[in-house]
């Protein structure tokens, strides 16, 4: 068996005070659990670091800010870009005469409601592909680590020499972190991880090297996972949109409130939000019904017919592994004991 | 300098070549060469700068889709590597942006709001690609000189963001030469120490900057951007849309013949074909008439469908004639038993009161009843009432107590009564069972041609309603509609009403009168504004292109004549058609009696567009005759027909203030009441002040008032007795000769006799119009009885409705505009204006340590 490479660097420390180092949560690369309490603080830890840190040091022009900080910033412009595009067709309407105000908000409501469900539809859709995969193959494609990142020294007396990132384990496909996968060597279950998706995927039991056989499997369904995720949560979004686009909503807009002081609406207000979540579910599947036009009729069921063929499919195409090894007779392996000559 | 060995490898000393297989099979030992380190050495590298022109954008965007679908061939397979799985992102938000705008695309009805569903998609992607092109990629060059969004290709041939991950940037792709250009153009002194360094860092710096500025700029940028694209397209593509709407209108008309084909009833005239077939040569029933009724009238309104029904049941032979057999005496006698059914009879009773069949068919027989073309049927019904009588009477001499006696008496009664009057009893519908009426071979053919007219003037129907519909419908984004738009937007800025204006009134009608007024007054006191106005709305009318003049029935008209022309030849061939058929009521619900009636469908095809045009134009129409009326009043000329030497001043001023007043703000309703207005009740004053006849005096196109508004609000009535006021007032609005600068201002005009004859119709039928409580208040004594839907017409929208809608729409897509413009100038600058605080170094790196 080829032992993994380890970074053999972890226990190097910078800077110049050791107390603050040891404040840090994480002192080397450490698997995370994929939970929803460590989601919610690695999203958390990363919107508030896009926001305020990481724009600091670009704007600063720092000589550590790096590929990941730049693509953690990308949460900016989405979350910017939703609320001005709310703002777009609402903040104008208050200076409208009432009749036009009130047409105009009516479909600013769906417009600003169309681009929430987007964000929720497209976030919430993933684990449409993510939870099948990882419940059929055992390969968990969004399991979090946390990467220690050591950093240079800027100034003279710069101490903050550290940095915590949050990556996944299968986030590189070409450079995937299969070191955190393995467990300690001396429990003796170094290859565990790799042993469960073998057995789940039909590779056997008690493999030598399991970590050999699984790992073109696993970057198979990291691959194809991707594909299927990213095309789904897309179709699921425009699903969101549309949804919020339906007659229904417009009830909902009549008494929608976020003063949650006041108990008696805010509850109200919630009770017919789900009420008209479910009128308009059932208007965007069943379409204009009285319309002469039949893409009018039938728009909505093609466009939520596309988006489960899509996450059918992707999820299909994910599970349909053709990486697995060649089962070889005993007849056709070579006998070590034997010399061979080669040409 | 200390070389290091990438650098070194760039300039390309010698100690560096590229790594031969080959050379390297001799002796070579990979412990050795792995222990001594002496052989890892970096690879030559193949990368490249991207260099591209303009004219290099197709084959790149050829390039990148190849890639995108090479991509996603290899992520299909599960082989994609990181940077291809990169592209999947994009592709996906594409994919779902185009399943959007689909969706969409399919909820909305008219063409504008279905192009502008993907013209939404496109400029939210090109903004997304735009703005850092466009606010820090060419400020970027322009001020420092460094392309911040330089592209490179890598050894693989992945095209990059040369500046993407700032802990890899492969400076090798510069050369040197391209370095200290870029140095020179940022100003770095030509003999400093490590040039390169600093130049490079320099570099990495603004970049970084740039990306960051990027990230927070975009979000506020991107959506903006491309609603101010979408704001700007809006009006080039409605223009479009105006125009390939006006030639699909028009190639309907052109080739009328090819495309009524598309609209084919051959499954009707199957259905029908059949039905004539399976009924032909055999007796006719009530159900097979209604079939070929339901058959032939399918898909035409209730009017013609009528019609139709009236001249089949003519062409088919009459319903109303039977044959009578032995089949009758069977029915009859079922019809006894269920009759009496209800006493429950014993047998034995039954079979001495109910007559058996035998017994009916031999009365018939013996009186000669058993007959074809049977139309009376009162020997028949006397023959079985008085068949059944005798064993009712028989039964009861034999029988004198039993409680059934009358009971059975009844019962035989309701035998030959129908409980509704007029209605046929239960006998004479049994005896009615065999209708005499054969479908013979010529009908069938008849009815056969009869349908293929009717069907030939479905298609044609449908071609012209949707010529109708695109140019004249009332609804959003017909021909007629943008006109409507684009021509009404034009006229404020002739009436000259400010931003200011629109903004403090734009709330109330009312306060947009008071202003129209004003601008109106100021307008007439001024010859050159007058002129120009005039000649501004004479322009803006003069597009109209429903406003066209065509020799129609024997005279000059406006209107649309080509729609016209196929609506009369198209009802008038199919009514001639049918009348060959007699199908007479057809012919006549279709074009009208002798094809001039006003209750035709034909009529209505033409009256449909033809009131939708008199709204717009009248509307319009109506803004130069309030002008034109304005004008004569400031000039106190051609108004004395009215404003004569009888009239007393104080009359006057009311009469003119009135006039002012209607013309602004009337509806249809306040002619129709003849007006309410509150005036002095003392018409003719004992003594009268030597003025008081006198004419009335302008100062700057308003009236300098002598007695109007001399008196306190209760000393002021409305003098419903004054018949003469409204018809003075009707006159002075629409009667006499226009002012000579407004007659100049239209003389040349297409509509200059449409408007002369809009104003005589307006006097004629608003004037003429009865009312109940006033009614001498008319025009010359005259009433001329119209429909309240002509007098609105006529009248069309008021002019302070019209400007008040327009104002609000102007202050709502200005003050969107004002907000969203303003915020994505500022935003564009603040974003130029931060490049120049970019790539500033540090003092020590300046002086190259």
């Amino acid at each position: 068996m080829i032992s993994p490479i380890k970074n053999n660097f972890n226990s190097i420390r910078f800077g110049q005070n050791d107390d603050r180092e040891k404040a840090l949560p994480y002192d080397k690369d450490t698997l995370l659990k994929n939970n929803l309490s460590t989601r919610s603080r690695i999203t958390i830890d990363k919107v508030t670091k896009a926001f305020t840190v990481y724009p600091a040091k670009g704007l600063k022009g720092s000589i550590n800010s790096n590929f990941y900080e730049f693509l953690t910033m990308g949460t900016v412009p989405y979350l910017i870009g939703s609320a001005t595009l709310m703002a777009v067709f609402n903040s104008a309407n208050k200076y409208f005469a009432p009749f036009e105000r009130a047409k105009a908000s009516a479909l600013g409501n769906k417009m600003a409601l169309g681009v929430l469900f987007y964000g929720l539809f497209k976030s919430i859709s993933k684990s449409f592909t993510n939870i099948p995969v990882r419940l059929i193959t055992g390969v968990d494609t969004q399991l979090p680590y946390a990467k220690v990142n050591y950093q240079l020294q800027e100034t003279p007396e710069g101490s903050d020499l550290t940095s915590i990132e949050y990556h996944k384990v299968g986030e590189s496909v070409d450079f995937t972190r299969w070191d955190l996968l393995y467990k300690d060597p001396k429990t003796g279950k170094q290859n565990e991880v790799f042993d469960k998706i073998a057995k789940k995927n039909g590779l056997g039991e008690n493999l030598n090297d399991s970590d050999q056989e699984v790992k073109p499997i696993y970057k198979e369904i990291l691959v194809k996972s991707n594909l299927a995720r990213t095309f789904s949560s897309y179709m699921w979004a425009a699903t969101g949109v549309a949804l919020a686009f339906q007659k229904s909503w417009e009830n909902f807009f009549r008494v929608a409130t976020l003063k949650f002081w006041k108990p008696k609406d805010f509850v109200h207000s919630l009770k017919v939000f789900k009420d008209s979540f479910v009128e308009s579910a059932k208007e965007l599947y069943n379409g204009r019904e009285h319309s002469f036009s039949k893409i009018e009729r039938y728009s909505g069921k093609a466009l939520l017919g596309l988006a489960s063929l899509i996450t059918l499919l992707g999820i299909i195409n994910t599970l349909h592994i053709t990486k697995k090894p060649s089962k070889i007779s005993a007849k056709d392996v070579m006998d070590k004991n034997k010399e061979s000559v080669v040409n | 300098m200390k070389t290091n060995l990438i650098q070194s490898y760039i300039q390309g000393t010698p100690l560096i070549q590229q790594y031969n297989s080959r050379k390297a099979e001799d002796n070579f030992d990979v412990h050795k060469e792995l222990a001594t380190r002496t052989f890892i050495k970096p690879l030559p590298s193949n990368g490249h700068l991207v260099q591209n022109t303009i004219f290099d954008v197709p084959s790149e965007i050829y390039n990148d889709i190849k890639y995108n679908f090479k991509a996603l061939k290899h992520s299909i397979n599960g082989e994609a590597n990181d940077h291809e799985l990169g592209y999947l992102n994009d592709m996906g938000m594409k994919f779902g942006g185009l399943a959007i705008a689909s969706y969409l695309f399919a909820r909305k009805s008219t063409p504008l709001t279905k192009v502008m569903e993907f013209v939404g998609l496109g400029s939210f992607f090109a903004a997304m690609d735009i703005w850092p092109k466009l606010a820090l990629q060419l400020p970027a060059y322009l001020i420092h000189g460094v392309d911040v969004r330089q592209k490179y290709v890598d050894n693989y041939g992945r095209k990059k963001l040369f500046y993407q991950d700032h802990q890899f940037i492969p400076w090798n792709l510069y050369s040197d030469e391209e370095i200290n250009k870029i140095g020179d153009k940022m100003g770095v002194p030509k003999d400093m120490k490590n040039r390169r360094d600093f130049i490079q860092e320099k570099m990495r710096k603004i970049a970084l900057q740039n990306n960051t500025l990027w990230m927070l700029t975009s979000g506020f940028a991107t959506p903006i951007m491309s609603a101010l694209i979408c704001n700007a397209l809006e009006k080039p593509i409605t223009n479009y849309q105006r125009e390939k709407q006006i030639k699909k209108a028009d190639e309907l008309l052109k080739n009328f013949p090819q495309e009524i084909k598309k609209y084919s009833f051959d499954k009707n005239a199957e259905k029908l074909n059949l039905l004539l077939d399976n009924n032909v040569s055999k007796n006719l029933t009530p159900e097979t008439v209604n079939d070929i009724v339901k058959t032939m009238t399918e898909g035409l309104d209730a009017v013609t469908a009528c019609a139709v029904e009236k001249d089949i049941k003519n062409i088919l032979p009459s319903m109303e004639v039977f044959n009578v057999n032995s089949e009758a005496a069977v029915k009859i006698q079922n019809l006894f038993i269920k009759n009496f059914a209800p006493l429950n009879l014993s047998s034995e009773i039954s079979a001495r009161i109910i007559p058996d069949i035998n017994a009916i068919e031999n009365t018939f027989n013996e009186q000669g009843l058993l007959t074809d073309g049977v139309k009376d049927f009162s020997e028949h019904i006397k023959a079985v009432q008085s068949l059944l009588e005798r064993n009712i009477q028989k039964f009861t001499e034999e029988n004198p107590n039993n409680p059934l006696n009358n009971k059975l008496t009844l019962f035989r009664k309701k035998l030959i009564h129908s409980v509704i009057h007029g209605d046929d009893s239960a006998l004479k519908i049994t005896l009615k069972s065999k209708h005499s009426a054969v479908l013979s071979e010529d009908i069938k053919l008849k009815l056969k041609d009869t349908l293929k007219i009717i069907n030939d003037l479905k298609s044609k129907n449908i071609v012209l309603d949707q010529y109708a519909y695109i140019k004249y419908a009332q609804a959003p984004e017909t021909v007629l509609a943008d006109d409507w738009n684009s021509i009404s937007r034009n006229l404020l800025k002739p009436l000259g009403i400010t931003e200011k204006e629109i903004k403090d009134t734009r709330y109330d009608r009312k306060l947009v009168a008071k202003l129209l007024r004003d601008k109106f007054d100021a307008i007439v006191s001024s010859d050159s504004k007058y002129f120009e106005v005039i000649n501004s709305i004479q322009k803006e009318l003069s597009k109209l292109p429903q406003i066209r003049i065509f020799e129609g029935e024997g005279e000059q008209e406006i209107g649309d004549g080509a729609f016209k022309e196929k609506v009369v030849s198209t009802f008038k061939e199919a009514s001639e058609s049918l009348k060959k058929y007699g199908m007479n009521s057809t012919a006549e619900a279709l074009a009208g009696f002798d094809e001039q009636g006003t209750t035709s469908l034909k009529h209505i095809y033409l009256k449909f567009v033809d009131d939708r045009i008199l709204g717009v134009k009248s509307s319009f129409y109506r803004i130069l005759n309030t002008l034109d009326v304005y004008r004569r009043i400031a000039k106190v000329e051609n108004v004395d027909f009215v404003l004569n030497s009888t009239m007393p001043r104080e009359v006057k001023e009311e009469l003119v203030e009135l006039c002012k007043n209607l013309l602004i703000s009337a509806h249809a309703s306040d002619y129709a009441t003849k007006f309410y207005s509150r005036r002095n009740v003392e018409l003719n004053p004992q003594n009268k002040a030597p003025d008081f006849y006198s004419q009335i005096e302008t100062h700057e196109g308003k009236v300098v008032n002598r007695y109007l508004g001399t008196h306190k609000p209760e000393e002021l009535a409305e003098l419903s007795n004054d018949r003469k006021f409204f018809e003075a007032a009707m006159k002075l609005m629409y009667d006499g000769e226009l002012h000579p600068d407004t007659m100049n201002g239209i003389k040349d005009s297409v509509f200059k006799q449409d408007f002369l004859n809009y104003r005589k119709e307006v006097l004629k039928y608003l004037g003429g119009d009865k009312y109940f409580a006033k009614p001498n208040h008319l025009v010359n004594g005259e009433v001329h009885p119209s429909s309240s839907l002509l007098r609105m017409l006529l009248l069309g929208s008021a002019p302070d409705e019209m400007i008040s809608k327009l104002c609000r729409q102007r202050y709502n897509s200005t003050k969107w505009l004002k907000i969203f413009g303003t915020l994505g100038a500022s935003l564009l600058g603040v974003t130029v204006l931060a490049q120049f605080f970019t790539g500033r170094m540090p003092k020590s790196s300046k002086e190259g340590r």
